[in-house]
């Protein structure tokens, strides 16, 4: 039993981890809440359905291309309707996103009905259970969903660290009239981070519509790494791993020793919690506090 | 704000146009979280009226049915309420979730108009002592269907058998299940686990785990269709591949031949389209050639209202007031032709129905397809389950 | 008070104030609960500029505040039988004491925490009101009788739709006063620029705080308000998407606007509507009945995002724009 608890553990900080990197990745370079994440995460898992059903059966192909389709969904929606924001307000900026996210949830059931649907098995997929250390149990896409977000941290880590546009994203967050003037291109590096950003919101919601199903509860995953994100600080990476880690440690633990109905509320009281003893997260940037 | 009201009002007088016809007022959910459960009702009840008015011609009073979305919201439910109303509504139909029935309640009792609840879980004033507006023709209710379960797990395992039970944290479905409980316990059966999973939930696998992990021997799970598949797709997961009871919602048809498990029963009221009942090919046909968008196989909650409000006007005949609507309402035998395994039966006492009748289907895998494993078995409606 | 309105707006306030004082006679039942709604929201409308538009604040937590508000008057009627009044006021003091208790923590930091606590805010209300409801027997929800003010009982939509709008104004007076005081005066630097007000001499915090539990007191009042005037409460009607009606209304309305704040409730309560006969007229396009709620949320984002991206001064920025194009020659 202690390993199923840990598998499923990791299952979730799996999840609320590749979830977050999204928002900390934004919030880091432009201190813009990206309130539509769970909506783009949504919007993604969708771009491999239609690709599904109207592209290709392959796969492989289709996830590629719906992978496409959401580096360029996150482009193009930084340049259409964050870009002009950039610069003024943050409000007014995390003000679009909530607009945007309210825009995909309409045009997500205009265009594809509200019913529940299974990508997986439309492209043939198998998702079989697998024995971990013989007594626990995985799926292979849940599986998968942790393998690839380890792939993303490493990948992130690396890149933030010696990438040349890595550290641009870092100057940029660091100081971003600073790394203006130094010629970094600071619209196109935004948009860059709007591309990573939902690429991994896409990917998380591909892999989830292939274990489990595509359906309009998969938005809640975004309100729900919230507190991960929080708890580890908004614009750290390393915070996000932590605080997914703790988020799914808590959750877990409660629904299997406490009560289910706990789990839900319990991550938001200990942002509530955070926020009053270390606002700026484990890891986060400190900030500064006002004397209340 | 002014131009919006111009636009309401002139709406309103190009609806009330001149002929002689009964209108039908429908609040449901037919868009919102909820929808996928209420839309396909609301569609098959418009179907078979739309059928009803051709068949008819001229030689008998039209239903005109006027549709308002409430998205299973209290607020929008009470001003369609208002709305159906005052364009003239004898019968105010409800699709919808058990938080929308308090303000269509209160809007129907200060006009005296009759609620028929279709499609939507039937609330406790329909049950023996009936209230007088308030009728239900829908197939499930939640403490008869978890006799009707655990009678069934009986049956299966007897009496001597571990039992799970899992809910989602709405109240019809939380009280299904504390019901469960107590009549299981009372049969004697082990009860391990009560598993309430919030409605919110995206992950099932813990809620799962912990059902796993008292080690039932049977499974029975009473709440909205996508939270009783998720526990049993993550129970299966889990590795986990004894009997899993459920209720048949309107898309356990299609979801049993998508999961083929042969442990996976279903029990219902309604009959199933595999059986191909000259019933379920009219419904068939109607939809097809309407170009519906939902699948047919999840209308027949909406015919059954359909029929019910046909018998209804029959029997009123000509110059259907209000008042002759209501009082024909309380005495009332509606022959569903198949969809049910027998008649909607009203009376002054009772408004859901005298009988209530369950079958259990699954998958059988070595003929790859939808079985009947235990035909009609029956309750006599009392007051309560007890 | 007619002085303080402008010599260039008297005339259509006037207008404006006989049309409303009318308006029940001449219209539908179902007419008098759209209005009446808009009234309700506006309350709420109101109390959110204040934060957002003057304070600049992003608050994800109305629907949690209105939640509030309404399982408060409903505790208190159930459990204790108070009057009516003594629950309005448990309300507004229920929604001072969670923004005090949210906005503490997130207030002291620059930036937006308080979106974040806000949101922990609704979940942990949504949760409470719950377990309320469901230990307490209301499964399907609390009736809560018709108030009785001054004697008679307030029933009829007629009724209502006065008392509401005298509430209205008597709110919207109070806000106007409070942001053309020394505090809204401190909110708008803040807004601004939060370290220039702190040069300035502004407890930055403090006053942000004020904004907050303000906003808060009355955003309950008005939940409280909503219980009675739907008769009825259950957690079910609380939803993200309440909390993000609220914010359309000061976007659209045009922020740092109390006016705009009314017209803004007034758009959003009635938009669903328009889109509703729009889609009617245009019928040909098949049943459509099931897909408004779609077209509603589409048709929502995009004119919050026109708003925000073209005119953040809302409607009346709009309008202003028309008139001076009138006006001048």
């Amino acid at each position: 039993m202690q390993w199923q608890l840990c598998v499923n553990i990791l299952a979730l900080t799996a999840l609320y981890a590749l979830v977050c990197c999204g928002y900390v990745l934004i919030y880091r370079v432009s201190r813009v809440l990206n309130m539509a994440h769970g909506e783009l995460m949504l919007l993604g898992a969708y771009g491999l359905f239609a690709t599904t059903s109207q592209v290709t059966n392959n796969p492989l192909l289709a996830i590629t291309v719906a992978a496409l389709l959401s580096i360029l969904i996150g482009v193009v929606t930084y340049h259409i309707l964050m870009r002009k924001l950039t610069g003024s307000d943050v409000l007014a900026a995390v003000l679009t996103t909530i607009a945007i996210g309210i825009l995909i949830r309409g045009l997500v059931v205009l265009i594809w009905t509200a019913q529940p649907q299974h990508p997986g098995e439309m492209l043939g997929l198998n998702n079989p259970t697998l024995p971990v250390f013989g007594v626990a149990r995985i799926s292979l896409y849940t599986a998968i969903l942790i393998g690839l977000t380890a792939l993303v941290y490493i990948s992130l880590f690396i890149f933030l660290r010696y990438g040349s546009w890595g550290i641009r994203l870092r100057a940029a967050g660091q100081n971003p009239l600073l790394a203006s003037q130094r010629g970094i291109n600071l619209h196109a590096v935004f948009a860059f981070a709007w591309a990573i950003s939902t690429f991994t919101a896409s990917m998380a919601g591909m892999i989830v519509a292939i274990d489990t199903a595509l359906d309009s509860t998969m938005v809640m995953i975004g309100l729900k790494a919230f507190p991960a994100a929080l708890v580890g600080g908004l614009d750290s990476l390393l915070g996000a791993l932590i605080g997914s880690f703790t988020i799914a440690l808590i959750e877990v633990l409660l629904i299997q020793h406490v009560d289910p109905l706990l789990s839900d509320v319990v991550p938001f009281l200990v942002l509530i919690v955070m926020l009053f003893i270390r606002p700026w997260g484990l890891f986060g940037t400190r900030e500064k506090l006002d004397r209340v | 704000m002014r131009y919006s009201m111009l636009l309401a009002v002139s709406l309103l007088s190009a609806s009330t146009a001149a002929y002689a016809e009964t209108v039908i007022g429908v609040s449901g959910a037919l868009t919102g979280p909820a929808a996928s459960s209420y839309a396909p009702a609301v569609e098959g009840l418009r179907l078979y009226v739309e059928q009803m008015n051709k068949a008819g011609g001229d030689s008998r009073e039209k239903v005109k049915l006027l549709i308002q979305d409430d998205q299973g919201e209290a607020s929008k439910a009470a001003t369609n309420a208002k709305r159906l109303l005052q364009e003239g509504a004898k019968i105010i139909v409800s699709a919808s979730l058990s938080s929308t029935y308090a303000p269509i309640i209160a809007e129907a009792k200060r006009s005296d108009i009759p609620v028929l609840f279709a499609g939507s879980v039937c609330p406790k004033e329909v049950f023996p002592p009936a209230e007088k507006l308030l009728f239900c023709t829908t197939a499930f209710t939640a403490e008869y269907d978890s006799r009707a379960a655990v009678d069934f797990i009986k049956e299966i395992k007897g009496t001597n058998t571990k039992v799970g039970l899992g809910a989602m944290a709405i109240p019809v479905s939380r009280g299904g299940i504390d019901f469960a409980e107590e009549y299981a316990k009372k049969l004697g059966m082990n009860v391990v686990e009560k598993q309430i999973i919030p409605p919110n939930a995206s992950d099932y696998m813990p809620f799962a785990t912990k059902i796993k992990s008292t080690e039932p021997n049977v499974v029975y799970s009473w709440a909205p269709w996508i939270n009783q598949i998720r526990t049993f797709e993550a129970l299966r997961k889990l590795d986990w591949q004894s009997e899993f009871i459920t209720w048949g919602h309107l898309e356990a048809e299609n979801e049993m031949r998508r999961v083929r498990d042969r442990n996976l029963f279903i029990i219902g009221a309604n009959t199933l389209f595999y059986e191909d009942l000259p019933i379920h090919k009219e419904i068939v046909s109607a939809a097809t050639a309407a170009g519906s968008a939902f699948n047919p196989n999840q209308m027949a909650e909406g015919w059954i209202a359909g029929m019910t409000v046909e018998e209804v006007l029959r029997v009123v005949g000509r110059d259907a007031s209000s008042e002759k609507i209501l009082s024909t309402m309380q005495n009332l035998k509606v022959d569903v032709k198949g969809l049910r395994g027998g008649p909607i039966e009203f009376t002054p006492d009772n408004h859901f129905r005298k009988t209530q009748y369950y079958r259990i289907f699954r998958w059988d895998v070595s003929q790859s397809k939808i079985v009947t494993v235990k035909n009609w078995f029956k309750y006599d409606i009392t007051a309560t389950a007890r | 008070m007619f002085k303080r309105i402008s010599l260039r707006f008297r005339g259509p306030s006037l207008f404006l104030f006989v049309a409303a004082l009318i308006f029940p006679y001449v219209a539908s039942q179902f007419q008098i609960d759209v209005a009446t709604q808009v009234l309700l929201s506006s309350l709420g409308a109101i109390g959110l500029m204040l934060l957002t538009g003057y304070a600049g604040q992003i608050s994800l937590g109305h629907a949690g505040l209105i939640a509030a508000g309404a399982f408060s008057v409903a505790i208190l009627t159930k459990e204790f039988s108070s009057p009516p009044w003594l629950c309005l006021i448990g309300a507004t003091f229920t929604g001072a004491m969670l923004g005090l208790l949210f906005g503490l923590p997130s207030l002291r930091l620059r930036g937006l925490y308080l979106a974040v606590s806000t949101l922990a805010m609704h979940f942990i209300v949504v949760y409470l009101g719950g377990e309320y409801e469901t230990k307490r027997g209301f499964s399907t929800g609390i009736l809560v009788d018709p108030p009785s003010f001054a004697g008679s009982v307030i029933q009829s939509a007629k009724q209502w739709y006065y008392v509401l709008l005298g509430i209205a104004i008597g709110v919207f007076i109070l806000a106007r006063n409070l942001a053309r005081g020394p505090t809204g005066r401190a909110w708008r630097i803040v807004r601004t620029n939060e370290t220039v007000a702190e040069a300035l001499g502004v407890r930055v915090d403090r006053s942000k705080l004020l904004a907050f539990v303000i906003s808060s007191a009355i955003t309950s009042f008005a939940g409280g308000l909503f219980a009675y005037y739907r008769g009825f409460v259950s957690i079910e009607a609380f939803s993200i998407y309440l909390s993000i009606q609220y914010v359309a209304m000061v976007i659209v309305g045009g922020m740092g606007s109390l006016l705009g704040a009314v017209l803004g409730a007034a758009f959003v309560t009635v938009f669903p509507y328009l889109i509703e006969a729009l889609v009617m007229k245009m019928s040909f396009l098949g049943d459509q009945a099931g897909t408004l709620f779609a077209i509603n949320y589409s048709a929502f984002g995009i004119l919050m995002i026109m708003f925000l991206i073209f005119e953040p001064k809302g409607i009346l920025g709009v309008l202003n724009r028309f008139s001076k194009k009138v006006t001048s020659p």
